[in-house]
């Protein structure tokens, strides 16, 4: 279970405050896909990182009783200037992972071959999607945190995403960030709506997904 | 309820035990790559700067001062130097340089401030034992009377100069200015580092006020551990292991502070 209570998060810059989550509280079930729908800049991304524990809320509080995964997404959780495998190797290390098993995972999922050997910079965005994702399946969290962007990869990723995420670890929970109307229908059992600041939860995910095309 | 905390104490310091290791090998293998030496190069520039001050001031000076080999004398003082000062320019913006990494939630801030810190202790000290080791061939490097007293005036250096880096580090973070000011600082407070002269080389009254800096203590400490009898040395350990308590409580407040405040790609 996942609490999110009294969730606020200001961003200051210099004079200028910006609120961007004002008093969210959420409670994720074991076994929830959770759909998060709003705008850009809504605050998606900004609650999958509280709920990640990569930032920390101004006031409030997340309460994890899982094993959660870091955010999924094009940016964060690697280091740009070592290779795929050092990567690997550093997460198998701070995870407690048998490395050579990660690696083959790595290797068998990505399909980047000897690309594995060069810097995570020099890697497209769906590169590194592969990777990130590569690494959280071979780690098995119960809850996954997912920028829905990074799902936008080619045909033969989007498939296996599928098989691996949706289909062998149809037990998990997720929180997906999402624009989608289709994903969001096909994949998601909850959704929630951020609007100004404000969440609101549907359980109704059609009902969700009309409300907010007319955001 | 007391044994489920201390057990969860120890599985916390497991995994951050875990976690700086790994940090450790992460910031060698990018800041030093594979290649020729590899990790080696840690001990590189504290040896190069050390040993060429020793050279010079062994051709401009002459070959002792006040009974001190005067080679031995400039490794002994710029060894603990330019710990501090790589220390200390190491922990400015470390943690947004390594910001991406904070997506795993078992690193903590304060993580990165160790692992860089280790690492430059395991460079000085490598250094230090290279050099020493090469002088000491030719005569010019006492063996340490009392290698105690200097093990302990090293390790007191060390956390003096680790509590200031925690304050460093998140001051750097509130403000930019703070990274300009770093340099000019390091370099002012040289005269107050103890690495020109030793205490008792001073005027009583001059010397009361050099013995309140933190730096000077330790540095007669490792002096007097080196020298043992043949020198004079003055310090009291309790001084810059209480400004290291007040220093780390002030940066342990402020890393909190900032940790609640940083924004992440």
């Amino acid at each position: 279970m996942i609490i999110c209570r009294n969730i606020c998060k200001t961003y200051k810059h210099g004079s200028n405050r910006k609120q961007v989550l004002n008093n969210i509280n959420l409670v994720v079930e074991r076994g929830d896909r959770v759909a998060l729908l709003g705008r850009n800049g809504a605050g998606k991304s900004t609650l999958i990182k509280l709920i990640g524990g990569v930032e920390m809320p101004t006031s409030g509080k997340v309460i994890r009783n899982m094993a959660v995964s870091w955010p999924l997404g094009f940016a964060g959780g690697f280091q740009g200037s070592l290779t795929g495998y050092d990567n690997a190797r550093f997460i198998a290390r701070i995870y407690q992972r048998d490395y050579s098993e990660l690696r083959e995972f790595v290797e068998d999922f990505t399909e980047l071959g000897k690309q594995l050997r060069t810097p995570v910079k020099t890697y497209s965005s769906g590169m590194r999607a592969r990777l990130a994702f590569a690494l959280s399946l071979a780690i098995e969290f119960d809850c996954y945190l997912i920028d829905e962007i990074i799902l936008v990869g080619d045909q033969n990723f989007n498939r296996k995403c599928h098989y691996e995420l949706f289909e062998k670890r149809r037990d998990r929970t997720m929180i997906l960030a999402s624009h989608s109307p289709q994903i969001v229908r096909q994949l998601c059992n909850r959704a929630v709506i951020i609007h100004n600041g404000e969440a609101s939860e549907y359980n109704d995910v059609n009902l969700a997904v009309e409300k907010y095309s007319n955001l | 309820m007391a044994r489920n905390g201390l057990s969860r104490l120890r599985k916390g310091w497991a995994i951050q035990v875990r976690v700086i290791h790994a940090l450790m090998i992460r910031e060698l293998t990018t800041r030093f790559g594979r290649e020729n030496i590899g990790f080696l190069w840690i001990m590189v520039e504290p040896l190069l700067f050390a040993g060429l001050v020793a050279i010079v001031w062994r051709l401009m000076k002459g070959a002792s001062e006040h009974g001190m080999s005067m080679a031995a004398f400039a490794v002994s003082g710029y060894i603990p130097i330019t710990l501090f000062r790589h220390g200390v320019s190491r922990s400015v913006a470390a943690f947004t340089a390594n910001g991406s990494l904070l997506y795993h939630r078992q690193i903590k801030i304060l993580d990165f401030i160790i692992a860089r810190f280790f690492i430059e202790i395991l460079g000085g000290m490598m250094a230090y034992i290279f050099i020493a080791s090469i002088l000491m061939f030719f005569d010019e490097f006492p063996v340490p009377d009392n290698i105690g007293l200097f093990l302990a005036g090293w390790s007191i250096y060390c956390l003096f100069t680790f509590s200031i880096c925690l304050i460093i580090a998140p001051l750097s973070e509130m403000s930019e200015a703070m990274e300009k000011f770093v340099p000019v600082t390091t370099y002012i407070m040289l005269p107050f580092s103890g690495l020109f002269l030793m205490a008792s080389w001073l005027t009583p009254q001059v010397r009361e006020y050099m013995l309140l800096s933190p730096f000077v203590n330790a540095m007669e400490m490792m002096r007097k551990g080196i020298w043992g009898d043949q020198i004079t040395a003055y310090y009291n350990p309790w001084n810059p292991i209480a400004c290291s308590i007040v220093a780390a409580a002030i940066g342990l407040a402020l890393c909190r502070r900032v940790r609640r405040t940083l924004s992440l790609q």
